[in-house]
């Protein structure tokens, strides 16, 4: 009977082809649209989190906030002090340094390029790791001597120097209003997604130099970053490191402020959350709003077939029956927009991530829960219509013209 | 002869609210197995509402109504579409048939809701558009088949379940005269072969058809009479 049922679902909805694909129609915006949006949310996550898991999850930045708005040297930090620090942690914290950086414009010949320039100090890899295709990174030597050394992007050596390899080649520039003449030591490849220099804003290449070639030993820095063994319990290690921070300096703990990239990562982690379950909730009101197209041309096709109906009644369809096949209908449209819904949602995030080069993240608990709730959808709002058909009296309905 | 329609004492009031139809009053038949039977009567007479009745579609009366010994006004609705269903083979004036759907498809509908099997219902179906002349036109549309056709497709759904009661209210009403005798032809055949058949029918010579007629005229049965055939 159930068979039967559906046998007859599927032969209305081919009769009425053009009708049936327009009710599916809000179905396949309304899932299409839940599953792109929650999708697109779900890969910006991964690659948020992505992007912390490689590289920086221990990074934090320090720095003491003045009540009275007046920055003395009792809340900026020499090199000493930061030295210091890094050595009364028992080695767990693997870099210290200021990390200046600059927009500068730097030239070789007449060739001009503008790079956000920042200064590392030991152990730079901690801090960036760039991909070197050509040369080197800088190294400690490099840092403890105050070399003359730059690490460049390879767009901006093909740009200035018309070759990536730009290796043993100078360049001039001018950092702290202070003409320097830097060596190029290394060519690095940005491993960057587009999506991602895109949300960085990073209209600028980037390039490393020694952070004592950007600021004087002597001179004190607002505020340091530091890189926090990854092993440790992360949380406790930069507690003690704030707390040392504030005995050093002989500051209250509140005045110590502290900006970790871990903390940041689950506030950027909320709030894309957050976002993407209020944006598909929106974009659930279109399936809503599909539910209704759906009762609305059931109720048409009721009415329509008010003598089919009468003459099954009168043939010996049940109450049940008749609600049956009219559900099934309701449910068999629904269900196939949401199954069209669904490829079309995948599609969409599956091209979308293509151009941008990012691998995209669609759960499989999301497809199956836009499906299901298609289906209910049409059960749902099929109910009313279908009530309606079981109820309609086999004498009257015969009767309908 | 088994009883397959008692009716004693049937009174059926229409109540609109400002006024009371009085449709039936007081009527009181039987019609045995084997019978063939014209009810008769002009418009507003009662005999449709007496055709719904005896139809099993409206429980909505006073009085009592066995029919094949079941009694009707304690049926609940979907009791009433399960004998309906088994009990009785409707034949329509304006034939009734779904549209869009085979002649085939259009004849297997009351097995479909008596639980047969798709096999068993299709070689069926099959046997019975044979039996009314129509072998060749099982998959033909409603819309591609004649009005006599029709109704013959409408005889064959009828007979479907080996229904006790073949019930046919204006059977011939959108027919032309040669298609109504073909029709009337089937039902005498019908009758015949030992099938009960009631038709409702305000046309003498339909009546005549049949071997017994009972007019009603205001609601009341006002005769029921032999047909004596000529010849």
């Amino acid at each position: 009977m159930i068979f039967e049922n559906i046998k007859l679902a599927m032969f209305s909805i081919r009769a009425n082809k053009m009708r049936s694909f327009l009710t599916m129609l809000g179905m396949i915006i309304g899932i299409s649209s839940v599953i792109a949006i929650v999708s697109l949310g779900d890969t910006m996550r991964s690659m948020v989190a992505g992007e912390f898991e490689t590289f920086g999850k221990g990074l934090a930045f320090a720095y003491i906030m003045s009540e009275d708005g007046v920055y003395t040297e009792d809340h900026l930090f020499t090199k000493d002090e930061a030295e210091k620090l890094k050595e009364a942690m028992d080695g767990h914290i693997t870099y210290v340094g200021f990390s200046p950086s600059e927009r500068v414009d730097i030239k070789v010949g007449r060739k001009i390029e503008t790079v956000k320039i920042s200064g590392l100090a030991e152990n730079p890899t901690e801090m960036k790791d760039p991909k070197i295709i050509y040369g080197r990174m800088l190294n400690d030597k490099d840092i403890i001597g105050k070399r003359k050394f730059v690490v460049i992007e390879n767009t901006t050596a093909l740009s200035v120097f018309g070759q990536e390899d730009a290796v043993g080649k100078t360049l001039k520039t001018t950092i702290n209003r202070q003409a320097e003449e830097l060596l190029v030591i290394g060519v690095f490849q940005n491993t960057d997604s587009a999506l991602k220099k895109l949300l960085s804003g990073g209209a600028f290449a980037e390039a490393f130099v020694p952070e004592s070639i950007m600021i004087k030993a002597d001179e004190p820095q607002w505020g340091l970053y530091f890189c926090m063994d990854e092993n440790q319990d992360m949380t406790q290690l930069q507690n003690r490191i704030l707390s040392y921070i504030a005995r050093m300096k002989n500051q209250d703990i509140e005045s110590v402020m502290c900006d970790s990239a871990q903390e940041e990562m689950s506030s950027i982690d909320g709030v894309l959350g957050s976002l993407s379950a209020v944006v598909g909730a929106i974009a659930a009101i279109s399936l809503v709003v599909g539910g209704i197209g759906i009762m609305n041309i059931m109720l048409v096709s009721v009415t329509e077939r008010t003598r089919e109906i009468g003459i099954r009644k009168a043939l010996g369809a049940k109450t049940r029956d008749i609600m049956i096949q009219f559900l099934i209908e309701a449910a068999a449209i629904s269900a196939a927009g949401g199954i069209i819904g669904t490829i079309l949602g995948i599609s969409i995030v599956g091209i979308g991530g293509m151009l941008v080069g990012v691998g995209v993240v669609v759960k499989p608990t999301v497809v199956m829960i836009a499906v299901a709730f298609s289906a209910m959808v049409g059960l749902g709002f099929g109910m009313y219509p279908a009530r309606k058909a079981a109820q309609k009296d086999p004498v009257e309905a015969l009767r309908y013209e | 002869m088994k009883e397959i329609i008692k009716i004693e004492e049937l009174n059926k009031i229409y109540d609109t609210g400002a006024i009371q139809v009085h449709a039936l009053r007081d009527v009181s038949l039987s019609i045995s197995e084997g019978e063939y039977v014209a009810i008769m009567g002009q418009s507003g007479s009662g005999k449709s509402t007496l055709m719904n009745i005896l139809g099993c579609m409206d429980r909505h009366f006073e009085g009592t109504y066995l029919l094949d010994g079941i009694s009707i006004v304690e049926q609940g609705e979907d009791d009433l579409s399960g004998i309906r269903n088994k009990k009785i083979g409707f034949v329509f004036q304006a034939f009734q048939l779904i549209p869009r759907t085979s002649a085939l498809k259009n004849v297997e509908i009351p097995m479909v809701y008596g639980g047969m099997k798709a096999d068993d219902r299709k070689a069926k179906a099959t046997s019975l558009l044979e039996k009314v002349g129509l072998g060749e036109r099982v998959h033909h549309l409603p819309n591609e088949l004649s009005g006599g056709q029709k109704q013959r497709v409408a005889i064959a759904r009828a007979l479907a379940n080996d229904p006790a009661l073949i019930l046919a209210d204006e059977p011939t009403g959108n027919l032309d005269t040669r298609s109504s005798h073909e029709i009337m032809d089937f039902f005498t055949k019908l009758n015949e072969e030992g099938a009960t058949v009631v038709v409702v029918t305000h046309e003498e010579d339909i009546a005549q058809c049949t071997k017994r007629i009972i007019r009603f005229q205001d609601g009341q049965l006002v005769s029921d009479e032999k047909v004596v055939k000529e010849g």
